[in-house]
């Protein structure tokens, strides 16, 4: 159904779009933009890849079986840094450093619990994206044949 | 479309068949280890951990091993090894019987090492909310092994009913937990001990946790889930009616009796529905023929006794208590595995008219269920002896009605037991039995030992319900049980219980008909049909509802739009309106704004032209994204991006999805003329709640101050959490406890739409 044009704005768009989506999880704590959106922008990267080339030309050439799982380690990931503190008696999500205290930074991306949680949230909800887009596509595509 | 079998059956793969090799070992480790710990604690002197896990909500986890918990703990684990054990061999067969796949065993030995954690958890926990948790784990796991059997209607109405029943009950527990909170300041039972004084929140607390409590014991009139859901396996029944589920119930109230205590009402309740608990029980059990059903009904009428001997009171009625759930739990289960091993040898029957004499032939079974029997009925050389001594006592000290009550009681319940084993082993032998495996023989052995063990030797048992009805009340309760060859009323009382029941044993004859007839108007006119009843209204109300919203698309959103509406327009008169709508001034550098909002006017008004599905989506598109530039210039920049985001994935997948479909159905669809009732209808309601939306807007806008104060704060704190950007700051850590649990939604919701678009597998 797509032509040519389409395919190939496609395929060129998707390295783009993923650099986004890393810089907006990375600035989340910068600047505006969070691990969700930096989720959904990935997850709609490839949501374009699906539209345009098809569910087989997409898996062939991405590593797309992957994705989902991502979605359970984003979890088991957010899990982990909000249970972590509850081991030295702080409570649930305690994030460090504490206030006031010094930051490592590395450019614009500060050391803090908080961001790894981001980061959870970001692989949550780009596998669980992809994961619905990959399922309700093989199953149309069962439809249809 | 290929088509594939049924997950589960037969000629499935073996899938998971390690999984099923490995999982009796495992489970029947893991029980016994519990045990192990679980007694060395105890007997070290107990022990408990609390932490704080969320202190600005007073929630711990906050676990003590006290006398309550050491019973409970020991049972769950003890019992459970014996139900491993005894599940080992017999589930093999029983999944043999129905032509299922042996590798479906792995799921049961999960489900049943759930439910025996959360049991163990539910002993131990000192909160009420983690309480509550456990407390409906136990109801989740008990529904998901009742209806092991899945194929069968029966298994699933009895797991769904059983679930119904004790996890909406639960709510009582909860609710009765915030009563408490609200009035004390605190979730934890041990202060709130300290704390409480008696009064009607005490009170009305007290109702609602008894009755949370009643109901998971199958106490009167919450007793019709117990025997339906003995369709689970027999290992199952085994565990749920003597050490788990039921026992939950009895486990709540002991736990927190120093609050139900101070009140006389909740007292008294607990007498009434123990004691009708026993007769119903009793008289309900005379009348049955199915095994497991006799016996269900047992449990339900012994738990009245526990219940009963709570509602008595004072520390001779908790520690009596205690002591008859351990004295029951051992009993209880040898009985239920004797049902499945009887079951077992005659080649599946499970009526008790259908069997009989195999006493001669299979000896060492009759042998171990006969002490079983035996420690129910309160014979001299069982544990059940002391049990029902401590029961006399307690009766006694109340008065002199109730100790009449109690004999009759112990009668009652002598006969339906008598009749239960007679029925199974007594009479000439009838057939060639199958043999009965000799682990699952051995388990019921052991129980039996344990029963005579403890009959004679009564002080480990004594000494673990004297602490547990310690942890009820508060104080020393002493257990001191002995035999006694005199003429004490207790021994009258056990004497005069044995010959009610072999009266009405002998009696049986003449009442059968009225007995019947009571069980009839049971099923006529009881609790059970009260539920189906309430059920399937319930349901076809749900399905009248779902019909009428789902008809079509445009009535589903009208039919949120228009009462969302219509209340909100009541709230909009209801409030006053001095300075509420302010027409404020436009500066030169609001322009952006202004065109932005001027944009999503125009194209929210050109989305009613377009009769094309594609033209419409993009319309629609326009919209949205004109919206996220108005948020973008209204100072909201993380609003913007993620209406942004909405939009484009909508525009995407509305793309997407007409791609999908044929063109000449788009173009059939899209040349259809509008039906002649929608043409006033729809845009009424788009009018309607347009206009309010307007209205609702305005008056936010014009007082922006309201409510702005949490706000501020998370403003001035985001440089303390190191962030620049406070909409991060707020979902990654101040409110990053919401965002957990939303996140947790998110990954359900994708293995819900998996496993439902792949038929049963997440991957």
């Amino acid at each position: 159904m797509s032509t040519g044009l389409t395919k190939l704005t496609a395929r060129l768009l998707l390295a783009p779009i993923l650099v986004i989506a890393v810089a907006v999880l990375v600035k989340g704590y910068e600047s505006v933009g969070d691990g969700f959106s930096a989720g959904v922008i990935a997850a709609l990267g490839l949501l374009l890849q699906y539209l345009a080339l098809g569910r087989e030309a997409t898996e062939r050439a991405l590593p797309i079986r992957l994705v989902p799982a991502m979605a359970f380690v984003g979890l088991l990931g957010a899990l982990v840094v909000a249970a972590i503190p509850l081991l030295r008696g702080d409570p649930l999500l305690t994030h460090v450093p504490a206030p006031g205290a010094d930051v490592t930074t590395l450019g614009t991306l500060e050391l803090v619990t908080a961001v790894a949680f981001d980061a959870a949230i970001f692989l949550l909800v780009l596998g669980a994206a992809v994961g619905v887009i990959h399922t309700i596509a093989e199953a149309a595509d069962e439809e249809g044949s | 479309m290929t088509h594939q079998p049924a997950a589960g059956s037969p000629d499935d793969p073996p899938h998971g068949a390690t999984a099923a090799r490995v999982a009796p070992p495992l489970s029947l480790l893991l029980a016994v280890a519990g045990f192990v710990a679980v007694l060395a604690t105890w007997l070290a002197g107990g022990g408990g951990f609390d932490v704080a896990w969320a202190p600005s909500l007073d929630l711990r986890l906050n676990f003590e091993l006290d006398g309550i918990g050491a019973l409970y703990a020991l049972l769950a684990t003890g019992i459970g090894a014996v139900v491993f054990a005894y599940s080992w061999p017999y589930l093999p067969l029983h999944l043999s019987h129905q032509g299922r796949h042996r590798a479906e065993s792995a799921r049961f030995y999960a489900l049943l090492a759930l439910f025996m954690l959360s049991m163990v958890g539910l002993a131990t926990a000192q909160d009420l909310i983690v309480l509550f948790v456990f407390w409906d784990l136990t109801a989740i796991s008990s529904y998901f092994l009742i209806g092991y059997d899945r194929h069968e209607a029966e298994s699933r109405w009895a797991a769904l009913m059983a679930l119904l029943v004790t996890a909406v009950s639960a709510v009582l527990l909860l609710i009765g937990a915030l009563i408490l909170h609200g009035e004390y300041g605190t979730f934890q039972l041990g202060e709130l001990v300290a704390r409480a004084e008696p009064g009607t929140p005490l009170t009305v607390a007290g109702v609602l946790i008894a009755l949370a409590g009643l109901a998971k014991s199958a106490q009167v009139p919450f007793h019709f889930w117990l025997p339906r859901a003995m369709t689970a396996p027999t290992p199952v029944s085994a565990y749920l009616h003597s050490a788990a589920m039921v026992a939950a119930g009895v486990l709540l109230i002991g736990r927190a009796y120093p609050l139900l205590e101070q009140s006389r009402l909740v007292l008294d309740l607990l007498l009434a529905v123990g004691g009708a608990s026993i007769l119903v029980g009793g008289l309900l059990a005379l009348t049955r023929d199915d095994l497991k059903r006799i016996l269900a009904c047992s449990t339900f009428s012994q738990y009245g006794y526990v219940v009963a001997m709570y509602g008595l009171g004072g520390p001779i009625g908790a520690s009596a208590a205690a002591f008859y759930v351990v004295s029951h739990a051992i009993a209880k289960s040898a009985l239920f595995l004797t049902a499945g091993a009887v079951t077992e040898a005659t080649g599946g029957r499970t009526l008790l008219s259908q069997v009989g004499g195999l006493g001669r032939s299979l000896p060492l079974l009759a042998g171990a269920s006969a002490v079983a029997v035996a420690t129910v009925v309160a014979l001299p050389l069982t544990v059940g002896f002391f049990a029902d001594e401590l029961f006399f006592k307690a009766a006694i000290e109340r008065g002199t009605g109730y100790a009449l009550a109690a004999t009759a009681a112990a009668g009652l319940t002598f006969s339906y037991l008598a009749r239960f084993w007679l029925g199974a082993f007594g009479g000439g032998p009838r057939g060639n039995p199958h043999p009965v495996p000799l682990p699952m023989v051995g388990a019921i052995a052991t129980l039996a030992a344990v029963a005579v063990v403890g009959g004679i030797v009564s002080g480990p048992i004594s000494s673990l319900a004297g602490d547990a009805g310690a942890a009820s009340v508060g104080g020393p309760a002493p257990v001191s049980v002995a035999y006694h060859l005199d003429l004490r009323s207790e021994n009258l009382m056990a004497l005069g219980g044995w010959g009610l029941g072999l009266l009405a044993l002998a009696s049986l004859s003449l009442t059968d008909r009225a007995l019947r007839g009571f069980a009839r108007l049971g099923e006529a006119i009881g609790p059970d049909r009260l539920y189906s009843v309430a059920l399937n209204a319930l349901n076809r109300a749900s399905d009248a509802v779902h019909d009428l919203e789902v008809r079509d698309l445009r009535t589903r959103v009208a039919a949120v739009l228009l009462p969302a509406g219509l209340l909100v327009v009541l709230g909009v008169i209801a409030t006053p309106t001095e300075g509420a709508y302010v027409v404020g001034r436009v500066d030169t550098g609001e322009l952006g704004l202004v065109l932005a909002l001027a944009l999503a006017a125009v194209a929210a008004l050109g989305a009613t032209v377009p009769r094309h599905h594609l033209t419409l989506a993009l319309t629609l598109a326009t919209v949205g994204f004109a919206l996220a530039a108005v948020y973008a210039f209204f100072g909201a920049p993380d609003v913007a991006l993620v209406a942004i985001l909405v939009e484009t994935t909508l525009a995407l997948l509305f793309v997407g999805v007409f791609g999908m479909l044929p063109t000449r159905v788009l173009k059939r669809e899209a040349e259809l003329p509008t039906k002649p009732n929608r043409r006033w209808r729809d845009p009424l309601v788009g009018l309607v709640s347009g206009g309010v939306a307007f209205v609702v807007a305005w008056g936010t806008l014009s007082r922006p101050a309201a409510g702005g104060s949490v706000a501020r704060e998370q403003v001035r704190l985001t440089s303390d959490a190191h962030a620049k950007d406070v909409v991060t700051a707020i979902l990654a850590d101040f409110r990053a406890l919401d965002t957990l649990g939303e996140i947790t939604v998110v990954a359900i919701a994708f293995a819900g739409v998996a496993t439902l678009l792949r038929r049963g597998r997440l991957w």
